[in-house]
């Protein structure tokens, strides 16, 4: 009976914590991406509000909620503040099969830093992540608006192309891997001794190609688009509401989409990996704390990385991307899935 | 000049019977009656060679036919065609060009009221006549969609007749436009009007776009006045089938002030300031090329000292690299690369401190005059110039770097509004758009003015007329602008400090020519004169009556006819092409509406 | 000379390894290290070049006029000139010369002694263009275009410059910058933010007296 009480208050904890991650790093991942943008173009960004503009998303966030809420005339008022919920929910909820790290003990207990370790992890991410087009699809058609509705249809059609590139470039790895829970993904790469990207990197570019179709970032940011289509299904939106679109997108997904590239190609929590040499870690100093330390580092550098790309390139047309992503990435996705099934009993050694 | 000679045109006369050729010192034009009008210019564009559309519009000339003075001066000179007609008030001429042969003419005949359309041999006429019955009421008989090319459709009145007050009719109150100020409305020193022209109401707009697009798939889109993806106030509707773009038309006017107008009331110089006004982006430009046409006009052209002609080419050129880099930067930002705008505009503001250093304003710059450049050079102009050109080829790399062979790039570009040279001519396009379908049309190379004939610079072509072919015409234009500037630096160092920058006309010529240009009079006459923007042939025609004001000012704006392509590339294209397509033909809503 | 623009295909080298993209992102990683650019508007500020064109000014007789035009044209208008006072001689050349010439409104009193002296001179600055054409018409150098650019007030009465706001803007340039060379502009470490990868060297001010227009 105790232990019920035990796990249902350290569940309690990590939703918490979790949850603060989630929407405040968030946040201030926006003042990061203003600060990255302005230094590649030469600016220095954010610099009034405190010290190099570091409470810049407070203050943002306290203009858009302050702000009038805007509700378009013959709009559809349930499906419009449905969409919100659509958008948040999904994107958010991906955290619970996120691994941060190892297996510790406080206590006595014996905690897994994740919310819950089911054996269908990599499922559930997908699951959800579909859901995001149904936000986006009702967004776009309860704001009873023309470019919103084209908006929407793009970028409906994008996710419905890459969710299949992205199951299948995502297979590489769990056939390696022979599993679906995230945490035991992880575990077989330590085990294994070996980073799946050194053996998937073709997986791997297709996963970041679906990750930045997906979340809409550059070069797949069409459903944007501001020069065509001002700012695509969120036209309608006002205040907060249209703040928490990009938030979702653009930010949480972002984060959580790379985290699972972390947890799939980059080996979790574990320290460096060097094929035929194994992990180095020159983070030890750490202590226990370094992976943790590691977790955090490969996914700043991939959203880092998405950030660079998204600052440097131009963007696709709509039928262009989705030609990429029939025409290319799923058949590339499927060879490798055949190659990996060919390689994969040498590596289960 | 490169005007077309009579004898060229010689054998018209036996196969045109009634037709008349007149060989002028700034003209050659060929009257013809208006029956005879479409088999002329057929003739001329399929045998003549005279494919390239330049330009057409009409002259008012109810006052000319009430002053006997000026009529006898204009058809003792030969610029009206058939002077024995008192009584057709309209005198309607046509622009022509000869790329081949290089060689301009003017085809004028005189009219009442109606003209037949030169629809089938060139879209731009249909554009141009759009705008003339706009602007004088012309009706073209046999025009596809005869509708109002700036002000809307239920406008009941002709601007640019001359019986029409410069001022407008003041008909309607608008008591938003005035303030009050703590209950004083604001009279006694500067009165502001309380009666207003005409303003469009909503139902007036709506029926201009009825009367534009009849609906024919599931959408209409607008796109614009104000939509970030227009580069000013562009009015586009979209007939979308899904995201495909069924039929397309543009509404323009949003800016439009008159401008043709207003340059029937001011004196020479000061129509300067207008020219700032259309081609916002590139004005010294502009400028320019007003300054070149009022001094070939005056004749004035062979005593404008050295110094001035390579300021003002260098000048010029420096504002060609600050235009294209606006067209770089928002080119790239349509499609999606935000950052090249930044970096094309870290270099346009250095240039923009150059221009202000010199000349004291940043955009509208008015600093060429009729007979020189308003000031000299200040201390160090020279060497920031200098150290401008010297860094710029190395950026302007670095953005290629970037684009040109970002496959994200070819794939956006290549392939997409593609402008084969025949429907280059057939829309009246010139300018970078031209080069890009491989004519090399340049009027710095094609009639050189200011320092343009003593510089060396190449003209960049390209070889499909895609938008890529425009992008790489136009980087290659930036380098080649560098060039020339370096070529005009190395001059005017060489040039005593103390050398004049202002022409000084000799005393037997009788013409007043002072920096500020009150009193300069023109003689009687007319003149077509261009030169090469940006975006195009920017093109004057003047036609004088003597006195300090022209009679009539015909601006052959650039964008105004690279845009009228813009319909016929959208067909069957999608949204996303829409902002390609645009910016790579990049108009400037100025100029379009003036 | 006609140079035609090829650009070679993409080779599969180059498709594979994503080298357009690398070259790209190597170009942005670069500026993203190198100085920032900007100035801080507000907190910051640019000198304006002395040539800058923005609101006007009357200088005042402070004994540096352009002689001997200045004479000529106070005698020939019978003009009484008072130190510290506005040059003007109405003789209504900026208003002939301005292409909006309803901008200005300019009269001239009679004093008791007979002469003549400048009593209203009022600019319309919403209808200003600030070409100059009125500063180039001045011919005894005393409507001016000063550096002041921050232009915008609450209303529009604000934007009417009248003779003694004409007169005071007159002497803070005559005290502030007229004795400045002509220069493209002065060093200031707000412009130097800008140019410095451009490492523009001027030559050094010639030290002289007052700029002849």
């Amino acid at each position: 009976m105790e232990s019920v009480w035990v796990d249902l208050l350290v569940a309690v904890i990590k939703i918490l914590v979790i949850l603060g991650i989630a929407l405040g790093l968030g946040a201030y991942l926006t003042w990061v991406e203003r600060k990255v943008a302005a230094h590649i173009q030469r600016r220095p960004g954010p610099m009034v509000v405190g010290w190099h503009g570091l409470l810049q998303p407070i203050a943002d966030g306290l203009k858009l909620i302050t702000k009038e809420d805007l509700f378009p005339r013959y709009g559809n008022r349930f499906l419009y503040n449905l969409a919100l919920v659509m958008a948040l929910v999904p994107a958010t909820l991906v955290f619970a099969v996120i691994p941060f790290g190892p297996e510790f003990e406080v206590f006595g207990y014996r905690v897994k830093p994740i919310l819950t370790d089911v054996n269908v992890g990599i499922l559930l991410v997908f699951g959800l992540g579909s859901l995001a087009v149904y936000a986006i699809a009702l967004a776009g058609w309860a704001s009873n608006s023309k470019y919103p509705l084209i908006g929407s249809m793009r970028k409906a059609g994008i996710i419905i192309s890459y969710e299949v590139a992205i199951t299948f470039a995502v297979m590489g790895p769990l056939i390696l891997a022979g599993t679906l829970s995230t945490y035991q993904i992880v575990q077989n790469q330590i085990e294994q001794n070996l980073w799946y990207i050194w053996v998937q990197p073709v997986a791997f570019v297709v996963y970041m190609f679906s990750l930045l179709a997906e979340t809409g970032r550059v070069p797949f940011d069409i459903q944007e688009a501001e020069a065509e289509l001002v700012t695509g299904f969120t036209v309608e939106y006002g205040g907060m509401k249209f703040g928490l679109f990009p938030l979702v997108e653009w930010y949480i997904e972002v984060l959580t989409l790379s985290a699972i590239a972390v947890v799939l190609f980059l080996g979790g929590w574990s320290p460096l990996n060097i094929p035929f040499v194994g992990f180095v870690d020159p983070l030890f100093f750490l202590g226990p704390l370094s992976p943790y330390a590691w977790f955090l580092l490969k996914v700043t550098a991939l959203f880092l990385f998405i950030l660079w790309l998204h600052w440097t390139l131009p963007r696709y047309r709509i039928d262009q991307i989705t030609e990429i992503a029939w025409k290319i990435m799923l058949p590339l996705a499927l060879l490798n899935i055949v190659i990996t099934s060919l390689i994969a009993p040498f590596i289960w050694d | 000049m490169p005007w077309a000679k009579e004898k060229d045109l010689s054998d018209l006369k036996e196969r045109f019977p009634g037709i008349d050729i007149k060989e002028l010192e700034n003209s050659t034009s060929v009257h013809v009656p208006k029956d005879k009008l479409i088999d002329l210019l057929k003739v001329l564009k399929e045998e003549k060679g005279f494919r390239l559309f330049l330009d057409h519009s009409v002259v008012d000339l109810k006052d000319v036919l009430e002053k006997e003075k000026d009529w006898r001066n204009l058809s003792q000179k030969g610029l009206i065609a058939f002077p024995e007609d008192r009584v057709s008030r309209f005198q309607a001429f046509y622009i022509l060009y000869n790329v081949d042969e290089r060689k301009k003419v003017i085809v004028k005949t005189r009219t009442d009221g109606t003209l037949p359309t030169v629809e089938r041999l060139w879209f731009a006429g249909k554009w141009a006549e759009r705008e003339c019955y706009d602007m004088f009421g012309i009706r073209y008989e046999g025009h596809e969609n005869l509708v109002r090319a700036f002000l809307w459709e239920t406008y009941p009145y002709f601007p640019l007749r001359k019986d029409f007050p410069l001022e407008g009719i003041p008909e309607q109150e608008l008591p938003s436009l005035n303030e009050v100020l703590f209950g004083d409305p604001l009279e006694g020193t500067m009165n502001y009007e309380r009666r207003h022209t005409l303003v469009p109401t909503l139902e007036d707009l709506e029926i201009t776009e009825k009367k534009r697009l009849k609906k024919k798939a599931q959408i209409v889109l607008n796109w614009g006045p104000l939509h970030p993806g227009t580069h000013g106030t562009m009015w586009f509707l979209f007939d979308l089938e899904g995201e495909r773009i069924v039929q397309c038309d543009v509404i323009l006017g949003q800016l439009h002030r008159g401008v043709e107008k207003l340059a029937e009331h001011e004196m020479y110089n000061q129509f300067l300031v207008y020219t700032d006004r259309m081609d916002y982006i590139s004005a010294l430009c502009s400028n320019q090329a007003w300054v070149v046409a009022v001094e070939r006009m005056l004749g004035i052209e062979d005593v404008i000292p050295e110094k001035a002609r390579y300021i003002r080419t260098m000048m010029s050129e420096l504002q060609r690299i600050n235009s294209h880099l606006l067209w770089l930067g928002t080119y790239a930002l349509d499609l999606g690369a935000l950052t090249i705008f930044l970096y094309a505009f870290k270099e346009r503001e250095k240039i923009m401190d150059i221009l202000e250093g010199i000349t004291g304003a940043r955009l509208t710059i008015s600093y060429p005059r009729v007979g020189g450049v308003r000031m000299d050079l200040p201390e160090g102009a020279l060497e920031v110039i200098k150290a401008f050109i010297k860094r710029f080829p190395k950026e302007l790399s670095d953005w290629e770097r970037i684009l040109t062979r970002n496959r994200i790039w070819l794939r956006r570009n290549k392939e997409v509004g593609v402008i084969t040279p025949e429907e280059a001519y057939y829309y009246g396009v010139t300018g970078p758009v031209i080069r890009g379908s491989g004519i090399p049309y340049d009027i710095r190379k094609f009639e050189p003015y200011d320092a343009y004939p003593e510089v060396e610079f190449d003209v960049p072509v390209g070889e499909t007329g895609d938008c890529y072919d425009r992008y790489l015409v136009r980087i290659e234009e930036m380098r080649q602008s560098v060039r020339i500037i370096e070529q005009c630096v190395e001059k005017l160092e060489k040039l005593p400090k103390d050398a004049p920058f202002f022409a000084e006309i000799p005393k037997d010529r009788k013409i007043k020519l002072t920096i500020d240009g009150i009193g300069l009079k023109a003689p009687v006459g007319e003149i077509y004169s261009s030169g090469e923007n940006p975006r195009g042939e920017l093109g004057f025609y003047i036609l004088s009556t003597g006195g300090t004001k022209p009679y009539r000012v015909k601006i052959r704006p650039p964008s105004f006819y690279n845009l009228c392509i813009y319909p016929r590339l959208m067909k069957d294209r999608v949204i996303a092409d829409a902002v390609t397509v645009l910016a790579s033909i990049d108009p400037v809503v100025g100029e379009t509406d003036r | 000379m006609v140079k035609r623009m090829v650009m070679k295909p993409l080779t599969w080298i180059e498709r594979i390894l994503f080298i357009d993209f690398i070259r790209g992102l190597s170009v942005t990683i670069r500026h993203a290290f190198s100085k920032t650019i900007t100035t801080h508007y507000p907190y910051e500020k640019l000198t304006p070049p002395k040539r800058f064109r923005g609101f006007f000014g009357h200088k005042v007789v402070d004994g540096n006029e352009p002689q001997p035009a200045f004479d000529e044209w106070v005698e020939r208008f019978n003009i009484q000139v008072e130190y510290g006072r506005s040059r003007c001689v109405v003789c209504l050349l900026c208003k002939k010369a301005c292409p909006v010439p309803q901008l200005f409104e300019i009269e001239g009193r009679k004093l008791e002694n007979g002469k003549r002296v400048v009593s209203v001179f009022n600019m319309n600055l919403m209808l200003c263009t600030f070409c100059g054409f009125c500063v180039d018409a001045c011919p005894v150098d005393c409507l001016f275009q000063s550096d002041i650019h921050e232009t915008a007030s609450y209303t529009r009465r604000d934007s009417i410059l009248d003779l003694e706001t004409l007169e005071k803007i007159g002497r803070d340039w005559q005290m502030r910058r007229e004795h400045e060379p002509d220069r493209i502009w002065i060093d200031d470490d707000q412009r130097e933010k800008l140019w410095y990868e451009n490492s523009v060297r001027l030559p050094e001010p010639k030290v002289k007296g007052r700029h002849e227009w």
